[in-house]
């Protein structure tokens, strides 16, 4: 009796009521730690493309010169997040969430190296891969547009109607030729080892 | 405005029905819809019901990368949902296939292709407070004064 009682007067406090009518939770913010898109830190990108060799998901992140200055764009709707690429970089030009502290911390690095494959089958010789390829364009910029090229210093270029690999270990392996070609007959190959605690 | 007009904008304001469908995903998104349910983000206090019948949904929510099944499904299942109505990209796959799309696979993104896609919410998954944020902010938009900008 007395506990019904004590029960129905707790009930009718004001303050009881107050907040049984307006409960709400908390608002939602996004904690600081949390793994968002990428975001530029103000350092100088060096267009290595570590960061597109890394990206698991399609045209999710693009290296381009913009007024002079080479930087990453991320296309939102296509990057998982996964911040592979704020690893790879290694002029820390990205950031998001704590993976610079950790990266830091750990002195993490990812060793790579690329295998270039070419279906000589499927190969026309087109020379879209080697016109499109970045690091080809750096060594030799008279490259021209059907990919032949006179220098012996880029990575690929056409010869007699089919392509050739002539430096394999400069490939840095952002698979840009890979979306170009048409026919698909050319594959990059990727093996990438991540290293703790510095350069061994 | 007419005073019944107030009145629908008032109640669909706290009360939108969600029906969410798989068109080929992971299940991460789907996940995370239903960690909205959840009483860490609890969206059944801003109206939001899930409720997983199309005649009777506002909102349609699309995860996954479209795969062929549902070529002659999606659409029927879109004309069912009443008026007004709304379909919302979850994730990354809807928009662009993401990871899935790649040489030599069945999928058939982006979503919009097949149905009209009114906001769609990048993210592989994207968070639970991004997905109530959504549609809270397209809600309104959508079905404020339905019958008044419809004539």
């Amino acid at each position: 009796m007395f506990s019904i009682i004590y029960y129905i007067r707790e009930f009718l406090r004001p303050k009881w009521i107050a907040t049984f009518f307006t409960a709400k939770t908390a608002p939602l913010t996004t904690p600081p730690y949390f793994r968002d898109f990428p975001v530029l830190t103000d350092k100088e990108c060096t267009h290595c493309l570590a960061c597109m060799m890394i990206c698991p998901a399609p045209d999710a992140i693009v290296v381009v010169q913009r007024e002079g200055v080479w930087r990453p764009e991320i296309t939102k709707g296509h990057c998982i997040r996964c911040g592979l690429c704020i690893e790879a970089c290694p002029e820390d030009v990205l950031a998001s969430g704590r993976i610079l502290v950790y990266k830091k911390e750990e002195k993490l690095t990812l060793k790579a190296s690329f295998q270039i494959e070419i279906d000589q089958e499927k190969c026309m010789g087109c020379g879209n891969c080697s016109v499109a390829c970045p690091v080809n364009r750096e060594i030799d910029p008279a490259l021209r547009s059907s990919g032949t090229s006179t220098s012996d210093e880029v990575i690929m270029r056409v010869d007699a109607g089919q392509n050739k690999v002539l430096h394999e270990e400069k490939c840095t392996g952002c698979k840009t030729c890979e979306e170009n070609c048409s026919n698909k007959a050319i594959r990059v190959a990727r093996v990438v080892e991540a290293l703790q605690g510095g350069e061994e | 405005m007419s005073l019944l007009q107030n009145l629908k904008n008032a109640v669909r304001s706290r009360s939108i029905h969600v029906a969410y469908v798989n068109v080929g995903s992971c299940n991460g998104c789907d996940i995370e819809i239903l960690a909205c349910l959840s009483p860490r983000y609890d969206i059944e206090q801003y109206g939001i019901y899930v409720h997983n019948n199309p005649r009777e949904a506002d909102v349609l929510l699309i995860t996954g990368a479209f795969s062929p099944q549902w070529e002659d499904k999606l659409k029927p299942l879109w004309d069912k949902i009443p008026h007004p109505k709304v379909a919302v990209a979850i994730g990354n796959c809807p928009i662009s296939g993401c990871v899935f799309n790649r040489p030599e696979t069945l999928v058939d993104p982006p979503v919009s292709k097949h149905i009209p896609i009114a906001a769609e919410i990048p993210g592989c998954p994207p968070r639970p407070t991004e997905i109530i944020s959504t549609i809270l902010s397209l809600a309104p938009i959508i079905f404020k004064d339905y019958e008044e900008t419809k004539k």
